[in-house]
């Protein structure tokens, strides 16, 4: 009974095993290349992985209630693109004005998706993937048909990537704010446990009164505001907008989410996780160089590391529930 | 039998000359003469004979239309068409280019698409818990990345040798070849759909997965063959597609996926299974090869395509359940 | 009747094809323990989620306290004091035990949830009940009784006074149940009313004080529980003598058709032997969740057993899959028609044709005409009562449902026939037919095995009887021998064994 405990403190809580997996490849990573463990070094690694991170936890919220948002990256595109031909026509200029602009215009188009899941009844696949194609093209179609926004064009916009703030760089620094607000609001606000009931058991929630299209429209709309903040720190960082920018990023973002545990059936998954996994995600990208898999082999890699995931916890509650079933009194 | 009371049951199908005039099917037929009107007026070169000309590099999609009918009547989707086009092309290309005659880089191209439908279908009937979308967009990934690695940092490759090609791109008077091999398939697969006994258990398990294997089915082979089968059609479509542009790159067979979802779900096959047939996908697909062509003649950027078949596709399934929804709110009240 | 403080006037509830409630009356005073008792499909259930609100009756009166209510929704319902505890829990297994029991009512202190004072909470009312796991635990680990604990104590966190329990025993052990009746007596102290519902004559005659009975639908009656005899129940829950419903045929009974040896599925059933003739009705009986529906779906290739053997005719099979078993033929009628028997939204015809349209088609392609003659005769042959063979399976009701079922099995070559809960959510005349066709089957020759929960249909008409219990098979009883109270008895051995450590 001791060791069966044990073994279920392990596995039960997932994010402790993540933690671990995420020092061990800390590890192994210092020890290929010892400069990797610096604080500037992951500093580095954060900034580069800054939207990835923050779009985690849109796509935690929308894949607990048992959804999938592809058109994530266009909403990027979209949003990005906008402030960049802003900017670069002069129409706005500064920091502020744009990111409010950005994620204006990515919460509009995360309503409209949120808008056709819950109140047409369209599987988010189908859904997303009609967007995916819709909010790419206005992306195109805004840039003049595939201008870009340049350094120059951008003006001083892009500054606040390379500011830092008590020590730390401002895209940094907005990735910790937004962890720490989904963090408080996912646990601790009704709202947040609102999205884990509907995907828990949607069927219960519209019983204790949760009104489950609305929770479905919110997470749509979580998912669209992030994507656009994700499109201004795109241009911020890489200090240019275009528009087939993250294009196939969206697989980055479910990959962070399927590594840090979220289920694809929604109801399981926490923003400890989204995390975890999508530092873990980083880290091994990085890595891969170091152990001779080149760039050209980073997609394949990734695609394999989902379905590798997504097996292994299919086995993982094979043999659970096998216990459990060994375990039952007869 | 016991307590018969020598009740009658009509068992006599009603004039099916009369259903099919009132189907969606029959609207579809109006909107495709709507949309020649449409081109024909927006384009002053839309005629037959261009029509014929431009349609052969659309045409290839609708190779996916016919898998995909069958994966969404199951109830399913299959989003990794679009890479395992690609990954076939790619490698076709690239034994084609190393001498392989042409009747071997054929059935190669077939063989590649084959082998990445039955990957597919081997992790989805092995690990039946698992969502198809979810392992379709990792396999998506997968499959489009081994073409990125093959083809290296170049990123395309060309056909040295085009006689092949050239041949299968050929044509009967006006006719090309693909649009005989398109409406061919087409009446085969309508017919399997919807004449035969898999047909019918691809019906069952797209409506009540349950009660189809408790009635005997046997649920897994069916999804093994019909996602083998869409690798298949995936190598074929790759094929055309080369005999078009001569070669293959890293984004060939982009959004693919959603045009053959598009097509199949705009020809009034339900996203959730069970309903719909091939007749109404192959129209559809003409309707969006005709807008497509009509659209093209006029520079018409292909953002904008996308933009309108994105449109298409979740006003053709939201619309239906926006309005059904609105009645039942308003019944309540 | 004021001093009601729930009262229930002239309910009809209409579902697509069945009329679910009809004209029904219910009373309840306050700090009674009031019994809702009736045969599968006699509307209980529909009635309760028309008090809580899930269900909107089209006719029909509510008044709390006498006054009319007209709620919204379940909401509404929860507000005004009314909670229920379903029989399979609607809960939410990936939450915590807490966040189950305070869903919808946190503990909440400028907009942030209390964790702690929720946790602290929740253990308070877990203690209450006596639970034996922790606030913190997650739902889905618990079993059913431990999550209908949770329930119960949901019900009592939000300060409930009228409380509804559907069927809480029904998949509890003797022990387990023994706790829950504490924990009504402990509820009604405190003054709560309580509408039990139960098929056990045990837990209304040791809990309740009135009676009240629906049958097919409709209400039949209220009675006090003190002076009522099990024969008055039962004749007001069926509605006519047993005997006349159970046509059991004389029939000489054959060799031995299907034996099945040792079978065990682990953490389902273990080491189950039984065995049935050519013309003769074995029942299988026992509590709901006993195993029965697992070992048959194991014999059919639905599931799998690790061990064990199964003959037909003394030939050994090695099933792997449900059409090895049909080919057999050994066919098995599921016993949820609407997810496992029927597509609900196809026609008859093509459902009766579902397992055999191969034999009929020709090169692959079906014959159509050829289905709709064969499937229309057999429909006919069981007296579905239906306009014509296209119109779909959930325009009929439950009964009707059933005997289309029943065709489809009767297209294939049958040798044993496994019937699953035949007459569940059936009216009471098509039960009677349902008995007919049964019987006919046996006189044809065939094996039948019927699995049952209702007492009185083993009893009328199996030959012999197999009691299972928690996955074991706990007696064999043949049919001059067989008591309700022997049956009983069997279904809860293990049980009752179990309380007594």
């Amino acid at each position: 009974m001791e060791k069966k405990s044990l073994w279920k403190r392990i596995t039960g809580s997932r994010e402790a095993l993540l933690a671990l997996i995420l020092i061990l490849l800390f590890i192994i990573v210092t020890g290929f290349n010892s400069s990797f463990l610096t604080p500037s070094s992951l500093q580095q690694l954060i900034k580069n992985n800054a939207v990835t991170m923050v779009m985690a936890l849109g796509m935690l919220c929308v894949m607990l209630v048992g959804g999938i948002d592809i058109s994530i990256m266009s909403t990027l595109a979209l949003s990005g693109m906008a402030i960049g031909m802003l900017l670069k026509y002069d129409y706005i200029s500064g920091t502020i004005v744009p990111f409010i602009i950005a994620i204006a215009i990515g919460t509009v188009c995360g309503f409209l998706v949120g808008l056709v899941v819950s109140r047409a009844d369209v599987p988010p696949i189908i859904a997303t993937m009609g967007f995916m194609y819709i909010y790419r093209a206005m992306g195109y179609l805004i840039s003049n048909g595939g201008e870009w926004a340049s350094a120059s064009a951008l003006g001083s916009f892009s500054d606040f990537a390379t500011t830092k703030f008590l020590g730390l760089n401002c895209v940094i620094w907005i990735v910790i704010v937004c962890y720490v607000f989904f963090y408080w609001f996912m646990k601790w606000t009704r709202t947040g446990r609102k999205i884990y009931a509907v995907g828990s058991n949607p069927e219960a929630a519209d019983v204790s009164g949760i009104n489950v299209r609305n929770i479905k429209l919110l997470v749509f709309t979580i998912m669209g505001l992030l994507s656009g903040l994700g499109g201004a720190l795109q241009v911020g960082i890489y200090a240019s907008a275009m528009p087939n920018m993250q294009k196939g990023g969206e697989m980055d973002v479910i990959a962070a989410c399927v590594i840090g545990g979220v289920s694809m059936s929604g109801g399981r998954g926490t923003v400890i996780g989204a995390l975890l996994g999508s530092l873990i995600l980083a880290t091994i990208v990085k890595a891969l160089p170091l152990v001779g898999i080149g760039s050209l082999a980073q997609n394949t890699f990734k695609g394999v590391l989902i379905l590798v995931v997504v097996v292994v916890n299919i086995i993982l509650q094979r043999i659970s529930d096998r216990n459990a079933l060994k375990g039952r009194e007869m | 039998m016991a307590g018969k009371s020598g009740r009658s049951i009509n068992n006599v199908p009603e004039n099916p000359v009369k259903k099919m005039i009132f189907s969606w099917e029959g609207i579809l037929v109006l909107l495709l003469i709507a949309i020649n009107i449409f081109c024909s007026i927006f384009s002053e070169f839309y005629n037959i004979s261009s029509l014929l000309r431009q349609m052969p590099v659309y045409l290839a999609e609708v190779f996916l239309m016919l898998g995909m009918a069958f994966i969404l009547v199951m109830g399913e989707i299959d989003i990794s068409v679009g890479s395992i086009v690609c990954l076939s092309a790619t490698l076709a290309c690239l034994v084609s280019n190393a001498g392989v005659p042409f009747p071997a880089v054929f059935l190669i191209a077939l063989l590649v698409g084959t082998c990445c439908g039955i990957a597919n279908a081997l992790i989805l009937t092995n690990f039946q818990e698992l969502p198809p979308m979810i392992v379709t967009l990792s396999t998506q990934i997968i499959f489009r990345g081994i073409a990125e690695i093959v083809l290296g940092s170049g990123g395309s490759v060309s056909v040295t040798n085009t006689d092949g090609f050239r041949a299968i791109a050929g044509k009967v008077g006006q006719v090309p070849y693909i649009l005989f091999l398109v409406l061919i398939l087409a009446v085969i697969f309508a017919v399997i759909l919807g004449k035969s006994t898999f047909g019918r258990s691809v019906y069952a398990i797209g409506t009540n997965r349950l009660t189809a294997y408790y009635s005997g089915i046997n649920v897994q082979r069916v999804r093994f063959i019909i996602y083998t089968v869409m690798g298949t059609l995936c190598g074929l479509c790759a094929m055309f597609l080369i005999s078009n542009s001569y070669g293959a790159n890293t984004t060939t067979g982009e959004n693919f996926e959603m045009d053959a979802i598009a097509m199949a779900v705009f020809g009034g096959i339900m996203s959730t299974g069970g309903k719909g047939n091939i007749a109404g996908g192959m129209i559809s697909a003409i309707i969006i090869v005709c807008l497509r062509v009509g659209l093209g003649q006029r520079n018409v950027n292909a953002q904008v395509i996308l933009l309108i078949i994105g449109l298409l596709l979740i006003c053709t399934v939201g619309l239906p359940n926006l309005i059904k929804n609105a009645r039942q709110s308003l019944k309540k009240s | 009747m004021s001093e009601c403080i729930l009262e229930l006037k002239g309910i009809t509830k209409i579902f697509p094809g069945v009329k679910a409630l009809n004209n029904v009356q219910f009373q309840l005073l306050p700090g009674e323990v009031h019994a809702l008792m009736g045969e599968n499909g006699a509307g209980k259930s529909t009635f309760i989620k028309v008090i809580t609100g899930v269900h909107k009756a089209e006719e029909g009166e509510m008044f709390l306290d006498g006054q009319k209510v007209d709620f919204k929704g379940p909401k509404d319902v929860q507000e005004a004091g009314i909670a229920a505890v379903y029989q399979h829990p609607t809960s939410y297994p990936h939450l915590t035990v807490a966040e189950n029991i305070f869903m919808g009512h946190e503990i909440v202190k400028n907009h942030m949830i209390q964790w702690n004072a929720m946790y602290a909470e929740a253990n308070k009312l877990l203690e209450n009940l006596d639970a034996d796991f922790d606030a913190r635990a997650e739902m889905g680990t618990l079993s059913v009784a431990q999550q209908q604990m949770v329930e119960i104590a949901k019900a009592m966190s939000t300060n409930a006074r009228i409380i509804i329990l559907d069927e809480p025993t029904a998949s509890l052990t003797r022990s387990e149940s023994e706790k829950l009746y504490k924990l009504v007596d402990h509820l009604k102290e405190d003054g709560v009313s309580i509408i039990f519902i139960s098929h056990r004559f045990e837990d209304m005659y040791r809990l309740a004080s009135r009676v009240t009975v629906f049958r097919d639908s409709q209400y039949i009656g209220t009675y006090p529980v003190d002076g009522i005899t099990n024969e008055d129940l039962i004749k007001a829950m069926v509605g006519r003598e047993i005997t006349t419903m159970y046509p059991k045929p004389e029939v000489e009974i054959g060799r031995e058709m299907l034996r099945v040896e040792h079978l065990s599925r682990v953490g389902y059933f273990k080491d189950v032997s039984f065995s049935v003739r050519a013309g003769e009705i074995l029942g299988m009986t026992g509590l709901v969740g006993a195993g029965r529906t697992e070992v048959v779906e194991a014999v059919c290739g639905i599931t799998h057993a690790e061990e064990g053997k199964v003959y037909l005719e003394d030939e050994e099979l090695h099933i792997r899959k449900p059409a090895d078993a049909m080919e057999k033929g050994i066919i098995l009628l599921p016993e949820d028609r609407q997810k496992e028997g029927l597509i609900m939204s196809w026609g008859l015809g093509r459902n009766v044709t579902l397992p055999t349209m191969g034999k009929y088609a020709k090169h692959g392609l079906n014959d159509n005409k050829k289905e709709r003659e064969v499937s229309r005769d057999l429909l006919e042959s069981v007296d579905t009562k239906a306009v014509d063979i296209f119109q779909p399976a959930s325009s009929l009701s439950g009964g009707n449902q059933q005997k289309v079922v029943v065709a489809k099995a009767l297209g294939q070559e049958m040798k044993v026939v496994i019937m699953d809960e035949p007459t569940k959510g059936v009216d009471v005349g098509a039960k009677a037919e349902m008995y007919a066709i049964m019987g006919e089957l046996a006189k044809q020759g065939y094996a039948i095995i019927l699995i049952s929960s209702e007492m009185p249909e083993i009893l009328g008409m199996a030959d012999r009887i197999v009691v299972m219990c928690n996955g074991r098979k706990t007696g064999e009883l043949m049919r001059d021998e067989a008591t309700q109270e022997i049956i009983l008895d069997l279904s809860m051995e293990k049980a009752s064994r179990k309380g007594a450590d």
